[in-house]
């Protein structure tokens, strides 16, 4: 058996290696994989050695086609392929191959920068940590203006625009502007001029209740952003208390066996039947057994627009009630 | 009920690996068996390839099969410019008992041997369901005794060979071993067993735990011994030649070599077949690799935990031949 993935290099006219392309990284990120791992995969799936040359932090990462970490003095060749992984140009990605990308190794570099960001981000911080007690008054609607004020001049935050506040498990933080997002698990309010990041912090708070932990007894967006939301926001001013009938057929389903929940929640996230087995690392017809079990333990069809719709928000307030206002 | 706890979370670039593997592996049950066979997911070797670049010979026998049963077809590589005395590794494919052929896994092998003079030998026995145990096992045994027995001919010394597999072919490899100490048949120097097949029952926590996920889950397993065994799988009545886990005495086994990974279904089987034979006073080293799914290695070969358990096995090999 050779590597399977090894082929999606000659699959270009194929529209589905564009999706596993995807799904390699996002898996990658998800699981906090570090850059060898990124620069390794971009090797292997585009069939040829890729790089990755962060001037800025002196982190070279090469790896050949086989997978095999092959450190290589040089400033490579111009006509490679390649894409900047931060934009100001001090970190980049090269597959060594030169010419103009082709669709799949496009997608390659852009998903492989999108992964490699967030390990830089996560691994070299953006901003300084702000003091918590300033942040703290800052998204506090309830403290003085002229003292708000005050906290945002040291943070040098007065004159920024498009701030957003975060809400976090545990307390407030601050995005500035064209921040990247690297959180565990964070609501985010809508990004505004700085005197408003009270009203910012309160979208965010809400926007956390509909985030999840991510793990197999909540699976979900770990990170949502108050804009997002939409309408569902509305879900989240439902009294605790109130008796949701639909929820006690889920925590029934959910039960009665290990997969009911994860696989109730990638049908109900995916794009597509095959997305949601892709994610389950299920064949889809496994899938598809489990769904009409699932659906006949829930008592409602799921498949239809509006037993999905009926799912959806059932999951959804199963998270709230998880993360209590 | 016993509360089962969830499954080892998969090695972050096997998990992005296994997205796009269990798309394009065949799906498995006994009724799609012909189409699995048929696929073009592991297309086998051609002889060019085998010989790489006149780095090894490639011929095929015919050789008699145990008793009445037909002849079988050995495919033999031998390497064209080693010094000293040449090993032998007779190889039992893998694929479930039931899918597969002579060609598939030999690649590995044939780096084994460029690396420490070997003969690969690859037996094509006969697949269930078509043909039940204990016919796999005899065509395999038979071609061993045959390779063992043709040392002379085909230019090793027959102190040196071992037996190899890789899932259902470990689980072969492994019978072998216990049958021709049982049998006295031909002396093994070792016994390798890459995430073998050992255990009709198919009751372990592993098996549970990762029922349905990964590759190779507990199904697919269930599957694969009822079509070698039929009625018989799981019950009192199963050889262990062809369920090794079966075996009540593992002692004078010649040294093995077993890996496996933590996020697999032979998990737990293949773990207890190293602890059995330690406590029946043989030699074993075992390797589970975390976070791995059944194949890992060679599925995703470039991920630095298959490269990490390949190279375990070349040097055990080197320990084993020099």
């Amino acid at each position: 058996m050779r590597d399977l993935a090894v082929r999606l290099a000659a699959l270009d006219a194929d529209a589905g290696a564009a999706l596993r392309v995807i799904s390699y990284f996002d898996s990658l990120t998800e699981t906090r994989a570090g850059l060898q791992a990124i620069v390794r995969g971009a090797a292997v799936l585009a069939g040829c050695a890729a790089r990755l040359d962060d001037h800025g932090r002196r982190v070279h990462v090469r790896v050949d086609p086989d997978g095999n970490a092959a450190p290589l003095p040089g400033p490579g060749d111009d006509r490679w392929m390649r894409t900047l992984v931060v934009p100001d140009g001090s970190a980049t990605l090269a597959l060594e191959r030169a010419g103009e990308p082709g669709p799949v190794e496009a997608m390659i570099l852009e998903r492989a920068a999108g992964a490699a960001r967030a390990v830089l981000d996560r691994t070299r911080g953006r901003v300084p940590a702000a003091d918590p007690a300033l942040v703290e008054l800052i998204v506090d609607a309830s403290a003085p203006s002229d003292v708000r004020d005050q906290a945002l001049h040291k943070l040098h935050l007065a004159a920024a625009a498009g701030v957003r506040a975060v809400a976090l498990p545990s307390g407030p933080a601050l995005l500035g502007p064209g921040a990247a997002v690297a959180f565990a698990r964070a609501g985010i309010g809508p990004s505004v001029a700085p005197a408003e990041l009270p009203a910012s912090y309160a979208a965010a708070r809400v926007a956390l209740r509909f985030a999840a932990d991510g793990t197999p007894e909540d699976p979900g967006p770990t990170v949502v952003q108050h804009d997002s939301l939409g309408a569902l926001a509305v879900l989240a001013s439902l009294p605790a208390d109130t008796e949701v009938p639909d929820l006690s057929a889920l925590e029934h389903a959910t039960a009665a066996a290990p997969w009911v929940l994860s696989t109730l929640y990638a049908f109900a996230d995916a794009v597509s039947l095959r997305a949601a087995a892709t994610t389950l690392r299920l064949h889809h017809s496994t899938l598809q057994d489990r769904i009409a079990q699932a659906a006949h333990l829930l008592g409602w069809p799921i498949t239809t627009p509006a037993g999905r719709l009926r799912l959806q928000v059932a999951l959804t307030l199963r998270r709230l009630r998880r993360h209590p206002a | 009920m016993t509360q089962t706890l969830p499954p080892p979370p998969f090695d972050p670039e096997l998990a992005a690996a296994l997205g796009v593997i269990s798309e394009m592996l065949p799906p498995f049950s006994l009724d799609s068996i012909a189409e699995a066979r048929g696929g073009g997911a592991f297309p086998a070797l051609t002889d060019e390839e085998l010989r790489r670049d006149g780095a090894f010979t490639v011929e095929e026998r015919q050789v008699p099969g145990l008793g009445d049963d037909p002849d079988i077809t050995l495919l033999i590589c031998t390497p064209t410019s080693v010094e000293g005395a040449l090993g032998c590794v007779y190889h039992t494919h893998g694929g479930g008992m039931v899918l597969g052929n002579r060609r598939m896994g030999v690649d590995g092998l044939l780096d084994w041997a460029a690396e420490f003079g070997l003969v690969v030998v690859s037996v094509e026995y006969r697949l269930a369901p078509e043909t039940p145990d204990p016919g796999p096992i005899d065509d395999c045994y038979a071609g061993l005794k045959w390779t063992a027995e043709h040392a002379a001919e085909l230019g090793f010394d027959p102190s040196r060979l071992i037996v190899a597999g890789g899932s259902a072919g470990g689980g072969l490899a492994a019978g072998l071993a216990l049958r021709a100490r049982d049998e006295g048949g031909p002396a093994l120097l070792g016994q390798m067993l890459m995430c073998p097949m050992l255990d009709d029952r198919n009751d372990t926590v592993s098996a549970i735990q990762m029922a349905g996920l990964g590759v190779w889950d507990r199904e697919a397993n269930r599957m694969g011994w009822s079509a070698l065994l039929g009625d018989r799988h799981g019950g009192p009545d199963v050889s262990p030649y062809a369920a090794p886990a079966r075996a009540a005495d593992l002692s004078g086994l010649p040294p093995a070599f077993i890996d496996v990974g933590s996020a697999e279904t032979f998990r737990d089987e293949d773990v207890a077949y190293a602890t059995r034979i330690w406590q029946a006073g043989g030699q074993a080293e075992l390797h589970v690799w975390p976070g791995g799914f059944h194949g890992f290695d060679m599925m995703a070969p470039a991920a630095a935990i298959s490269q990490d358990a390949r190279n375990a096995r070349v040097r055990w090999l080197n320990r084993l031949f020099s």
